[in-house]
């Protein structure tokens, strides 16, 4: 670095690092804004959460996820008492929105637990906001309503939307008949609690037995 | 230029035959156990949280490397004095400088890179699939490590092991911040405190560019033109970096 | 053809016309022109002198022995010469060039003082480095190591880990390092210290060698016995200063001479007249020393003790050595300044 050369060298290095620095810049501004209108959507606590794991967040959403999990199965033994399962969710998802499973095991626990399936599609209405493309969130949201708000048209909604995003199953479409047909309410959610038992994690196939056992179709398996 | 590889070859051979190799044993070991334990309780998400931790844990040790052992590498040459048979080679202060920073990125390169065979190695024999996408989240990390490396080696140019690694870690909490300064200055301070946020703003490492561990885990490849412009910024970054260190470090006394 | 443009080229450099291939520059290999160095205490921010007025040119193919007590400015001054202090006032050339200039050390192997090297390596490890460092091609420095490690005895230890090297084992390979690029210049900062007796006699030898080949010395100590039979050139350094500059036998000639008058059998009131003339008498059982300091007054003191019928055991003109010769210098000549501790 001597002479006019490195001087001219530096200087267009130093430009190139302002430009670089200044297009990081209208991102970091971009994601603020973003972030600053969640904000009031949602917890005014989320995105500080996000920033204090320094960029780790999606191991931190983990760790809220293993600790739910946790509190679940504590309470299951015990109490039966789920009120905290939403916070520990909305903190999950906050620090990872593209965790999906999160969103639909919270929405069920405070549907279907909790008898408030309202909470639970406001939970399922962050995740599809986060992720637009995911038809799976669009289809339990269906499901949702379903059996838990037993709105069979918005149930046929959601089914449909679930049914023209990428990578769906063909039965989100026969789903979507199903349900647009205002199939009988037995059958539908016989169905729908049939597919969770043979798909879900451990917790959504109990819950589903328990279902199928209360709609007098617990004989399956 | 044969100087700085010299150096650098002896930096890496320096800190392999310290500690790396045990590092990453227990890396490896740490990894594998985690995902036994963690994968049933997991519900099913087994998979994301063992690479989740597996990314996480190897870009937390390889920037704990840098700091660690970038911040009394040169500290300890002065101190025993090692560089002063050194510095009476033909090799210029700036050279030997470049040396140690090259050294300890290529390990900081090779401790990332190992590491993140490993996670790929545990997903592939629990999951049976490979997440090959890491690889950008890998590409990433690399270069973050290269800011942070010059960034260790600014302030171990010119300050005491101690201080360099408390300066380094908070140039790295705030790289994370960064965007948050700017909107604490903004809120309400008088003008020169905004003025002055501002400018840390400026010129701090946006790190949060160097992140991509989010995207891979879902399944969200890294683009080329962000890898690219990460690329960019951070050669550029670091570069500036290593030119200040270097001149600061030639106008340096030996004591 | 590339000769006639080199010998055209140097002798164009020199001044030196008609000389032909011969005509080497007349520049010294080293010099260092009124060199001063001041630091800073960082607490009090009192500023000290390490180096002071330092003027000094080494004549090629001598060895040169800096010598003084420590604190002296012997290292400082070292460090100042090699570049890695830079002199607050005065210059250094290296061959003509600044210390800062790389290529300024290039024929030039520095042994530090109490050396120390990197651990994790071994001896034909580092010297491989050094010999990178020097932009040797790997074979000749793998050759050089070598042979380097086996001519100063590490032959049996050249693959075992430097943190496991004995002080006087690791001054050797400190030697190795710098006789790597078969230097020009030699710069041994206390070369002797931590070796043996055999070990000592070694490097001295290998000092000898290398002043054969050419090569100049420039060598510190505060152990005078060890420099005393090899340097040309001593200077003397105290607080700073270099107080004296010069051979071995000049040094020596301005020094007092004195004679040991051994007598046997001299009784105190005997004595008693030497005494009053100002000469020392020291009595070591039943033989006395009178010891008389200049050659005037050997002739009376003789003649005194025949006529007295002292027996005259033996008459010994003793020179000063260089070390007593240090020690007057060092404790008569007080310079008026506040030296490095």
């Amino acid at each position: 670095m001597r002479g006019w050369g490195g001087m001219v060298v530096a200087v267009v290095l130093a430009a190139a690092l302002i430009a670089l620095s200044g297009m990081v810049d209208r991102a970091d501004r971009a994601r603020r804004g973003a972030a600053a209108r969640e904000e009031l959507l949602y917890y005014p606590s989320g995105v500080w959460v996000r920033q204090a794991t320094l960029g780790y967040e999606t191991a931190a959403a983990d760790l809220a996820w293993l600790r739910g999990i946790q509190y679940y199965g504590e309470h299951r033994l015990s109490d039966q008492r789920y009120d905290m399962i939403g916070h520990v969710m909305n903190i999950v998802t906050d620090l990872d929105p593209r965790f999906t499973q999160p969103y639909v095991f919270g929405a069920f626990v405070m549907s279907q637990e909790l008898g408030q399936p309202q909470r639970g599609l406001e939970l399922m209405e962050k995740g599809m906001r986060a992720n637009p493309e995911d038809w799976k969130l669009a289809f339990e949201t269906g499901f949702l309503h379903y059996v838990g708000t037993h709105d069979h048209a918005a149930a046929a909604r959601y089914f449909a939307r679930a049914s023209a995003l990428p990578g769906h199953p063909e039965y989100a479409e026969r789903f979507a008949a199903f349900a647009a047909q205002r199939a009988g309410d037995r059958d539908m959610a016989i169905l729908l609690w049939k597919r969770v038992e043979a798909t879900g994690n451990k917790y959504m196939q109990e819950v589903a037995r328990r279902e199928l056992r209360r709609l007098g179709d617990g004989a399956e398996g | 230029m044969r100087g700085v590889v010299a150096i650098a070859q002896n930096t890496v051979r320096e800190v392999i035959r310290q500690r790396m190799v045990l590092v990453l044993a227990l890396f490896g070991v740490g990894l594998v156990a985690a995902s036994q334990v963690l994968s049933p309780l997991a519900l099913g998400e087994g998979r994301k949280v063992v690479t989740d931790f597996g990314l996480a844990g190897s870009s937390l040790l390889a920037t704990l490397l840098v700091v660690v052992l970038g911040s009394s590498l040169l500290h300890k040459e002065l101190e025993r004095r090692t560089i002063y048979a050194v510095m009476a080679k033909p090799i210029r202060r700036s050279e030997f400088l470049l040396g140690k920073f090259c050294g300890l990125w290529i390990t900081a390169a090779a401790l990332i890179a190992g590491m993140f065979a490993i996670v790929l190695g545990v997903v592939t024999v629990s999951y049976g699939e490979t997440p090959w996408l890491v690889l950008g989240a890998m590409a990433l990390t690399v270069l973050e490590l290269g800011v942070i490396t010059a960034i260790v080696v600014f302030f171990s140019s010119f300050t005491t092991p101690a201080l360099t690694a408390f300066f380094a870690a908070a140039t790295i909490v705030a790289g994370n911040f960064a965007d948050d300064l700017l909107y604490f200055g903004s809120q309400g301070a008088a003008p020169w405190v905004a003025r002055a946020t501002e400018a840390v703003y400026w010129m701090l490492p946006h790190l949060t560019v160097f992140n991509a561990r989010g995207a891979v885990v879902h399944g969200i490849a890294v683009a080329p033109e962000r890898l690219a412009f990460a690329a960019a910024y951070g050669l550029l970054y670091l570069m500036a970096l290593l030119i200040v260190a270097g001149a600061i470090f030639e106008r340096r006394e030996f004591r | 053809m590339s000769t006639i443009q080199d010998t055209a080229h140097r002798s164009g450099a020199t001044a030196l016309g008609g000389r032909g291939i011969h005509a080497v520059p007349t520049m010294p290999i080293l010099s260092l022109e009124g060199l001063r160095k001041t630091y800073r205490d960082p607490m009090t921010l009192k500023p000290f002198t390490a180096v002071d007025e330092v003027t000094l040119e080494l004549e090629r193919g001598e060895i040169f022995g800096l010598l003084g007590p420590n604190g002296a400015g012997k290292t400082t001054t070292i460090k100042l010469l090699l570049g890695l202090a830079r002199p607050t006032a005065g210059r250094v050339l290296l061959e003509g060039r600044e210390p800062r200039e790389p290529a300024s050390r290039s024929k030039l192997g520095y042994l530090p003082e109490n050396p120390c090297f990197y651990d994790h390596l071994t001896p034909l490890e580092y010297l491989d480095l050094t010999g990178a460092l020097f932009g040797i091609a790997p074979a000749i420095r793998r050759r050089r190591a070598s042979d380097l490690l086996e001519r100063l005895g590490l032959g049996a230890h050249a693959r075992k880990a430097l943190r496991k090297f004995s002080k006087g084992m690791t001054q050797r390979v400190g030697l190795a390092q710098a006789l790597m690029n078969e230097p020009r210049l030699l710069i041994l900062d206390e070369p002797m210290s931590g070796l043996d007796p055999v070990g000592r006699s070694e490097v001295k030898a290998l000092l000898r060698e290398q002043r054969a080949a050419g090569v100049t010395v420039l060598m510190s100590s505060h152990v005078l016995a060890e420099t005393e039979p090899i340097c040309n050139r001593v200077g003397i350094m105290k607080q700073g200063r270099l107080v004296e500059v010069g051979t071995v036998s000049t040094l020596l000639q301005s020094g007092v001479r004195e004679w040991e008058v051994a007598v046997e059998g001299m009784s105190d009131a005997v004595a008693a007249p030497f005494r009053a003339g100002g000469h020392d008498v020291e009595r070591i059982g039943s033989r006395s020393v009178v010891r008389v300091r200049n050659g005037d007054s050997l002739q009376d003191v003789l003649r005194q003790m025949l006529q007295a019928g002292i027996h005259v055991h033996s008459v010994e003109p003793r020179r000063e050595t260089l070390e007593e010769h240090f020690v007057r210098v060092l404790d008569g000549r007080t310079v008026a300044r506040g030296g490095r501790s």
